[in-house]
């Protein structure tokens, strides 16, 4: 604290030193000045993420509209919910299927390209680049490319198919391969960062372990399984929280599929909890029942988080053992 | 530290940032300091002796001198919408010289995003487009409050009468004795025939030969499906296959799915059981019981995209009338009406219209009824005889005006027939878009329906579902309206 000798009395409390006025610590000031300096942010947060998520709770247990002033009905929409909707848990089981299918393929499929992509080779740049590209398509229109593909009569992935004299299949109008045919259009598109993410952390593993178990005697699988594997687990953990968050709230793919009214595939077999989600807000004029929604969802991603979190003791390994 | 002060002070670094985040956090506190609702009543700049009302229920004043400008949100997106209606807009500015409307034809709101989300946002807000186009009924709105009911200004109003339009078609703009908006088309469905299939397999393709019962419909049918093994090469109908038409499936077979007199849901009558069993039974004998079969085999719906109909490959398809210029048909097509049901007596058709309707709260209510007059009017009968072929919901069109692109594809008499045949069938249209939970109640038949056909369950099960979820859905809303 800074301590002027040529005022008269001092009197030093912290932040203030009153030396006959009031005056700013140095040390105060700059506080102020990164305050105000992040309070862009700090603004944007409060009002563009903390209020709507607080209003969203209010409002699930409401009646609300949208339209006219919500009524307070306490937990109703909740056993609406569990009870009485007949969507509801296809909506559930539906996103619970896509999720334990396409979050474990995404990061094999992920792994997979990066192992294969972590080569020092001749224009390897460019196939990153290619793998990585789908990423960057906007989701309506990859999903309406899709459809194109994966056209029961003439679609491309049905044409080879049938070269490898496996029957065509109906995808998006079969209630049994429309779910997958919406996996394979997130692995499509979600792969490539994976793979991405995976190759950074690849290149991290230092090469002297790799020569010390290879002069050891250690296979290419051993070699995998006992240093690459342990080497990126954080990053393994890493991408399946980010896959499970993102792959419980797909919501486009299965909204253009489907569209916004009638059914979600056939059987409502795309039926998503997002979509469902948003057909109660804007199309039935449910916002109550919709934030209800919203606010189960955020409590089973929290859930599945923080089981995700202390599971990771187990398996997750940490170069600096006392993190 | 240890600096020596000197007497003259310089603008430092250190008071150069100590500015700047000083004024950016002051400028962001500012932009983010709530904003004064606008009065939807009071614009500033009305200036005339009767100021238009915040609920225009009262007398509704007439339109300011000074220069206004309304916006107009829709969802047209067609290289036709993007031609006609700029120069309909023009015609409705040219009368009204204080009015310019605000409009964009990129298939959703200014900005893009979704329609309904930003609508009801924007109402929510209060600061709504002074009008906007829908595609679901103005009642199901009306009944929230979120549009202005808007019957004082049909009184006063020069061609946009209450009873100028088809009676059946305004209705889907009304709840409890209020009008929320206008049909501007009234788009009558019936059904396409492609006449050369008709031709090759021998059968007249005579409109008045048509099929006049379900049952000869179905046996009429059998004619024309054809497989390759798994995959249906050539259909003949598929009743199930438009979802808008359900209602008037129901009402063609004597039921109902809503009465807009009782305000009930009617969905598990028998007459309905019968009418879906009566599909089952079509699916079973002509498409393998299996629609998955039929749905991997191509489209069968309408006349858009890739439909089956529109490459040759189906006798007959459900559709409106926009599809006679929309579609571009290689083949010789004719209109036909629907056929009646075992339990129906009477004859009708459907209408699927585009409604334009006023927000509740928008600054310009009055200005905003003069646009929605013409769209629906005048306008709206330009749109009919130079653009599409979307019959209009205004009876007072001139009778003598054919649509120009069906001329050319019809010729002339061929094009006076058809529209001829519209208009007597709107005389007796099916009620439809009448409930204030259609969005809900049409998802609902859909899933009900869907399963049905697809054998997950019978039609008095299905329809019991379906009627039990209607039913509640309404009351619900009904309570707080």
């Amino acid at each position: 604290m800074e301590n002027d000798a040529a005022s008269g009395s001092i009197l030093k409390k912290g932040w203030f030193k009153i030396t006959g006025r009031f005056r700013l610590t140095r040390q105060a000031r700059e506080n102020i000045y990164g305050y105000l300096f992040v309070s862009p942010w700090i603004i944007s947060l409060l009002v563009f993420t903390a209020y709507p998520t607080m209003a969203s709770f209010y409002f699930s247990m409401t009646k609300y509209n949208v339209l006219n002033p919500p009524k307070w009905v306490g937990v109703t929409n909740f056993t609406t919910m569990f009870t009485n909707d007949p969507l509801y848990w296809p909506s559930v089981s539906n996103t619970i299927y896509y999720v334990l299918i396409s979050v474990p393929l995404g990061v094999a499929f992920g792994l997979f390209l990066a192992l294969l992509l972590n080569q020092n080779l001749k224009g390897i740049g460019f196939y990153r680049t290619a793998f990585y590209l789908p990423g960057l398509v906007p989701a309506v229109a990859s999903t309406l490319l899709w459809m194109v593909l994966l056209n029961p009569r003439f679609g491309l992935v049905n044409e080879l198919l049938s070269l490898l004299y496996i029957p065509k299949l109906g995808w998006l109008s079969s209630p049994t391969w429309s779910k997958p045919a919406l996996i394979l259009m997130s692995l499509w598109g979600t792969t490539g960062g994976t793979m991405l993410i995976f190759l950074a952390a690849l290149k991290e593993i230092p090469q002297s372990l790799i020569e010390a178990a290879m002069m050891d005697g250690a296979n290419s699988w051993h070699r995998f399984w006992v240093i690459t594997i342990p080497m990126i687990s954080t990053t393994i953990f890493f991408n399946l929280v980010m896959g499970i968050i993102g792959s419980f709230q797909v919501f486009a793919s299965a909204y253009v599929a489907s569209g916004t009214g009638g059914t979600a595939g056939p059987l409502n077999s795309i039926l998503m909890y997002m979509l469902y989600l948003y057909r109660n807000a804007f199309r039935y004029f449910n916002m109550g029942y919709a934030s209800a929604m919203a606010l189960v969802m955020f409590i089973v991603l929290v859930l599945v988080t923080l089981a995700l979190v202390r599971s990771s003791s187990a398996w997750v390994h940490y170069e600096n053992a006392n993190r | 530290m240890g600096q020596p002060k000197s007497s003259k002070h310089t603008f430092s670094r250190r008071d150069f940032l100590r500015l700047a985040g000083i004024t950016g956090g002051a400028a962001l506190l500012a932009a983010c300091a709530p904003q004064a609702a606008p009065a939807p009543a009071e614009p500033t700049q009305a200036s005339e002796p009767a100021k238009a009302e915040e609920k225009p229920t009262e007398q509704p004043a007439a339109p300011s001198a000074e220069q206004i400008t309304i916006s107009w949100w829709n969802q047209f997106s067609t290289d036709t919408c993007k031609e006609w209606f700029p120069k309909i807009i023009k015609l409705f500015e040219d009368d009204n010289p204080n009015i310019k409307v605000e409009f964009e034809i990129t298939g959703g709101p200014p900005g893009g995003g979704d329609f309904a989300e930003l609508l009801l946002a924007r109402i929510a807000a209060g600061n709504p487009p002074d009008t906007c186009t829908l595609w679901d009924p103005p009642s199901g709105y009306g009944a929230r409050g979120a549009m202005d009911a808007i019957d004082n200004y049909l009184v006063k109003a020069e061609t946009a009468k209450a009873d100028a339009f088809f009676p059946g078609v305004l209705a889907s703009c009304q709840f409890k004795g209020k009008t929320y908006g206008l049909p501007a088309s009234a788009g009558a469905g019936c059904m396409f025939i492609n006449k050369k299939i008709f031709d090759e397999l021998g059968v007249s393709a005579k409109r008045e030969d048509f099929p006049k019962t379900w049952g000869d419909y179905r046996e009429l049918s059998a004619k024309f499906v054809s497989w390759d093994g798994d995959v249906l090469i050539r259909g003949g109908g598929m009743p199930w296959t438009s979802p808008w038409l359900f209602s008037t499936w129901s009402q063609l077979n004597g039921g109902q799915i809503f009465d807009s007199k009782t305000v009930q849901y009617k969905i598990d009558s028998p007459q309905n059981e019968e009418w879906l069993q009566v599909w089952v039974d079509w699916l079973d004998q002509q498409y393998k019981g299996d629609l998955e079969k039929v749905s991997t085999s191509g489209v069968w719906d309408d006349i858009y995209g890739e439909a089956q109909f529109t490459k040759g490959n189906m006798a007959v398809t459900n559709s409106g009338a926009w599809a006679c210029t929309d579609a571009v048909f290689e083949f010789d097509w004719e209109v036909v009406p629907f056929p009646t049901g075992p339990s129906g007596a009477k004859q009708m058709t459907s209408f699927w219209p585009n409604w334009f309707a006023m927000p509740k709260g928008g600054p310009h209510p009055d200005e905003a009824f003069l646009f929605v007059e013409h769209m629906t009017t005048d306008g709206w009968a330009v749109w009919y005889t130079e653009a599409i072929m979307d019959t209009p919901a205004w009876t007072g069109y001139p009778k003598d005006s054919v649509n120009k692109k069906l001329v050319e594809v019809v010729g002339q008499e061929q094009a006076i027939d058809i529209q001829n045949f519209y208009a007597e069938q709107l005389k007796s249209v099916s009620d439809m878009w009448t409930s204030p939970v259609e969005a809900f109640a049409n998802d609902s038949m859909s899933q009900a329906i869907d399963a049905v056909l697809r054998k997950q369950a019978t039609p008095a099960e299905a329809l019991a579902n379906a009627q039990k979820a209607c039913q509640a859905k309404l009351e619900e809303t009904m309570k707080t309206s």
